[in-house]
């Protein structure tokens, strides 16, 4: 019995391994699938349009037979990037994946796919091809722009009178005070989410240097520095208009509670983007709501842009036997009346390229408000995707602990600048 | 070789070879790939990599703030979670093991908790304590409730200790409760023959003879607490201002966040070996200090 | 130590102590199942109410949402087949290193109580390296393997513990009977420490059941997908679906607590017998 035994235990251990392999032969195995067939394989972070996208599969698919999309969606929200760089050490690089610009840009860099000879390139708006561009190359093709500013309740400004949408920080203290006699919170602040901070706040003050590109260049090589930049000083005066005129424990609000409190028209104002419109929607489909800048100084005409970046784009893998497929596919979606519908009406996108109009039905007030500002070109770019990887999060909570008054300005300066150093060192 | 010796090796084999495989495939390699990588400049992404030697465990020493800082916040949760679990965990074990009614359900709500995922559960709390919290406090005006929860240091860390003890009470519960049922009844009644009151038999009979399992118990909570990461992210992110941001997801910040992988791998190395240390001094110390029953 | 059997006063004031103790326990639940009836806006409106009208849509939505046949299919193979794996592997691990104790077994148990301690985070990226080069990514069998090797030490360090319990003198006498090591094993060792196994079992359901780091890693293919991957797809950046993810998130536990119940029986039964040791 003892041997018996002995001998088809000694076989679990092989039998698993050559179990596994024979298991997982099937589904690796590249890009080339059997039969001629080509697969694209599509590793993207957006969960929101996972439904929509395996819809365009099969129109796509309709249309190009011989094509198989194999489109994967990464939950979670922030796991996105360390889940692809996985993917990377694993050797199943996707054919198509999807990353923000600049930094990311950089990182990726050596597994991009020029695309610069696309036709759907001349579409793209200077601030869409800046965060994608290397040595006068581009590498990626934006699913769409987002914007942010001060959403605005536009009830609640009637209510107390503001009649003209605040365009400098004298303007909007007066709004501020207006809405408060009138019995409402002017500003409701999510300062406990460190992307609202850390991403959206602080891109302010480097969007609105004259030359943010000179800037950003002469802080990595040590010439100019924040503490002695008027900007900033300008951005924290703002920062502390919010917080005089903010609810109580704003280091504590979540993004949900700053919906429902902007949603259900307790608060007037709220820094956000147009991608909490299905959300507002959500809690209450009659809000109405508008964009309005986020002024730093009493210079109006500086003050009224809007921050407009593209917060992902595809991107085609250099060493992908697919590429000529997946170069097909990024020109179908921006190329087609088909393609273009999924951008617009199915992800329900403000297009990157200029060429695609949204209905202001599929976008919402919101995207509407934004798609005027980038037609008038009163936008600025999505600095923070330049600062150093990292950079971001550790800025808010830098920028936490100064809400809670444990720094003084000159402090948090100091110790952004010295976050900046560090991490700048790769 | 003797016809025993190569049944003895056999055995070996068989029984201790699969674990030792994969154990080796899946933990160890990876492990010493990491150590590898801890000396190079690698970001995680390309394909180029330098050979830096200790510079990333130089910089650690000499220059990272934050590593130290993670490192003192999770020395402190842990000895305040791991005492607190366990003596929860603990009593309610030695409550449930008497005549109650209700025993069996309760066992069962107090091991609840363990049956919601890391980051999922933290996502639960993190709404109980901004929300759920806020509107307790307004309907009773109980200071305690008005507590900025999570939104400064002293909350945010009980905020975490709170959640853990929660979980994982319950947890220790079963196990405490597997070594208690084993103590002999023999011995309890001769002890109170012998005129020992309730408190004493508790602390010098009880408790000497589940040693084995507080040994367990202790081992489990401080590698939990050390390693802590979901409850970390959902719940508070590290935040406020990083005073709450434990060793893991320091490393896990520095490795996929500021995508400096050789820098986080060597974190992760160090904290390993003080971890180690730490856990083998625990296991002989209590060892030494089971009766054997 | 059921030493005091009758039912006193003290008795009744420690039982109401302990229930109200528990509701506090069951508090989180109560969030987590009255806010999966609610509508997305009254979620984010008003947390801590009762719902105002039962959304018992919300369950269908979220169970079509994951698809949860299919990842409950998943969930239940990779959780059963690497718990019965795990517990034969390495209470037989345990067993020898018990029995036989050896330099190379004691410096073996020591690198598994050591690995405990290593952060999963730190050796991730590695070990997509590692697995994918022994054809391991995307397929259950990986998983389970992965299971396998990152469950072992615990296991391992559990039974260990437990074994020294089971007398030498009993595994002896079989001996003289005529029985070998693998018969004294399975016929000895193992019924005298079937609640280890059940401890033990616990213990992993538990952790692979709720597992999402892991499987994210390993699994790429839509129709492999887990329970919790499935409900993670519903959290995206900003927004995050709590009125599909909260049902979704009832019916992931709701098979966890049913085996929990079914197995505490299995757990008091062996307490009865005398047979746990921690």
């Amino acid at each position: 019995m003892k041997h018996k035994f002995a001998k088809k235990l000694m076989w679990v251990p092989a039998l698993l391994l050559a179990a596994a392999s024979a298991l997982s032969g099937c589904s690796q195995g590249g890009s080339a699938g059997e039969s001629g067939q080509k697969v694209i394989n599509i590793y993207q972070g957006k969960v929101e349009i996972s439904d929509q996208l395996q819809e365009m599969k099969k129109v796509y698919e309709a249309s190009h037979p011989g094509v198989i999309l194999n489109i994967q969606s990464v939950g979670g929200g922030t796991d996105y990037a360390a889940s692809l760089k996985s993917r990377f050490s694993a050797g199943a690089q996707p054919d198509i994946f999807t990353i923000g610009g600049f930094q990311e840009r950089d990182l990726w860099l050596e597994y991009l796919e020029d695309l610069s000879d696309q036709p759907w390139t001349q579409h793209m708006d200077q601030v869409a091809k800046d965060p994608m561009s290397a040595d006068g190359k581009l590498y990626g093709f934006p699913l769409n722009y987002e914007g942010y500013g001060f959403l605005y309740n536009k009830d609640i400004f009637k209510k107390a009178g503001v009649t003209e949408i605040p365009k400098t920080l004298s303007e909007l203290e007066e709004a501020a005070k207006k809405i408060q006699a009138a019995g409402y919170t002017p500003f409701v602040n999510a300062y406990a989410e460190w992307w609202v901070l850390g991403n959206h706040n602080v891109n302010v003050p480097f969007a609105r240097q004259d030359d943010p590109d000179a800037f950003m260049k002469s802080l990595n090589d040590g010439t100019a520095d924040m503490a002695s930049n008027k900007i900033f000083d300008g951005w924290l005066d703002l920062l502390d208009l919010t917080l005089k005129y903010g609810n109580a424990n704003p280091l504590t609000t979540d993004y949900n509670t700053q919906m429902s409190t902007f949603a259900n028209g307790k608060a007037a104002m709220t820094q956000q983007g147009n991608w909490v419109q299905p959300t507002l929607d959500g809690i209450n489909p009659d809000l109405n709501v508008g964009m309005m800048p986020m002024p730093i100084s009493d210079d109006a005409e500086a003050n009224d842009k809007l921050f407009v970046g593209v917060p992902t784009y595809w991107v085609v893998s250099k060493n992908s036997p697919v590429k000529e497929e997946a170069k097909e596919l990024l020109d179908w979606m921006a190329g087609t009346p088909e393609g273009q519908e999924f951008l617009t009406k199915k992800f329900q996108f403000i297009p990157a390229f200029n060429n695609i109009k949204a209905a202001s039905e599929d976008i919402g007030p919101l995207g509407s408000d934004l798609t005027k500002y980038i037609g008038e070109g009163k936008v600025l770019n999505w600095y923070f995707q330049q600062l150093p990887i990292g950079t971001p999060q550790d800025y808010a909570n830098l920028m936490q602990s100064y809400i809670a008054g444990r720094d003084t300005r000159e402090q948090l300066l100091e110790h952004m600048q010295a976050s900046y150093d560090n991490l700048k060192v790769r | 070789m003797s016809r025993k010796k190569i049944s003895q090796l056999t055995q070996q084999f068989v029984f201790v070879g699969p674990t030792t495989i994969f154990f080796a495939l899946i933990v160890l390699v990876p492990f010493l790939l990491g150590v590898y990588y801890s000396m190079t400049n690698w970001n995680g992404v390309s394909r180029h990599l330098e050979f830096v030697g200790l510079s990333n465990y130089v910089h650690i020493f000499t220059s990272d703030p934050d590593f130290r800082n993670s490192f003192w916040f999770t020395v402190r949760f842990t000895v305040v979670a791991v005492v607190g679990a366990n003596l929860l965990g603990f009593f309610l074990a030695y409550f449930l093991t008497k005549p109650l009614k209700s025993k069996n359900i309760l066992r069962t709500v107090f091991f609840m908790p363990n049956m919601i995922g890391g980051l999922l559960l933290g996502f639960i709390w993190q709404f109980i304590f901004v929300r759920g919290f806020t509107a307790i406090g307004q309907a009773t005006g109980w200071s305690f409730f008005n507590l900025p929860w999570l939104g400064n240091e002293p909350t945010a860390f009980w905020g975490i200790v709170i959640v853990f003890i929660w979980q994982y009470a319950g947890y220790l519960m079963v196990i405490y409760i597997a070594s208690l049922s084993n103590v002999s009844k023999d011995v309890l009644e001769s002890a109170e023959i012998d005129g020992a009151n309730r408190t004493q038999v508790l602390w010098k009979m009880i408790f000497p003879l589940v040693m084995p399992a507080v040994t367990v118990c202790l081992f489990l909570t401080i590698s939990w607490s050390f390693k802590m990461f979901d409850l970390n992210l959902a719940l508070t992110n590290g935040g406020p201002f990083n005073a709450t941001r434990s060793v893991a997801l320091d490393i896990y910040r520095e490795a996929f966040t500021n995508s400096r992988l050789g820098l986080g791998t060597a974190k992760a190395v160090i904290f390993f070996i003080i971890v180690a240390i730490i856990t083998a001094v625990q296991v002989r110390a209590t060892k030494s200090r089971e009766v054997e029953a | 130590m059921e030493q005091d059997t009758r039912y006193r006063i003290s008795t009744l004031v420690l039982e109401i102590l302990l229930v109200l103790v528990g509701l506090l326990f069951l508090v989180p639940f109560y969030f987590l199942i009255s806010n999966s009836l609610k509508t997305f806006g009254e979620i984010l409106s008003d947390a801590a109410a009762l719902p105002t009208s039962l959304q018992w849509a919300n369950y269908k939505s979220g169970w079509e949402a994951i698809n949860f046949p299919s990842a409950f299919k998943n969930s239940l193979i990779i959780t059963v087949v690497s718990n019965l794996l795990l517990v034969l592997f390495s209470s037989m691990t345990a067993y020898q290193m018990v029995r036989r104790d050896s330099k190379f077994n004691r410096a073996l148990f020591a690198l598994f109580v050591a690995a405990m301690v290593i952060p999963f985070q730190s050796i991730m990226l590695p070990l997509t390296d590692v697995t994918s080069r022994f054809g391991l990514s995307d397929s259950l069998w990986g998983l389970i393997i992965c299971y396998i090797g990152f469950g072992a030490p615990l296991s391992v360090f559990l039974f260990h513990g437990s074994m020294k319990s089971v007398p030498l003198e009993i595994e002896q006498a079989a001996r003289v009977d005529g029985a070998g090591t693998y018969g004294v094993f399975f016929r000895i060792v193992y019924p005298m420490l079937r609640p280890m196994y059940v401890t033990v079992i616990i213990l992993n359901t538990l952790w692979i059941w709720n597992d999402y780091l892991l499987p994210s890693l390993i699994l790429t293919s839509e129709d492999l997908q887990t329970i919790p991957i499935a409900t993670y797809m519903l959290f995206g950046q900003y927004t995050k679906q709590w009125d599909l993810a909260l049902p979704a998130l009832v019916l992931g536990i709701a098979p966890v607590i049913v085996f929990f119940l079914a197995m505490q029986k299995y757990i008091v039964s062996g307490i009865a017998a005398g047979a746990v040791k921690g």
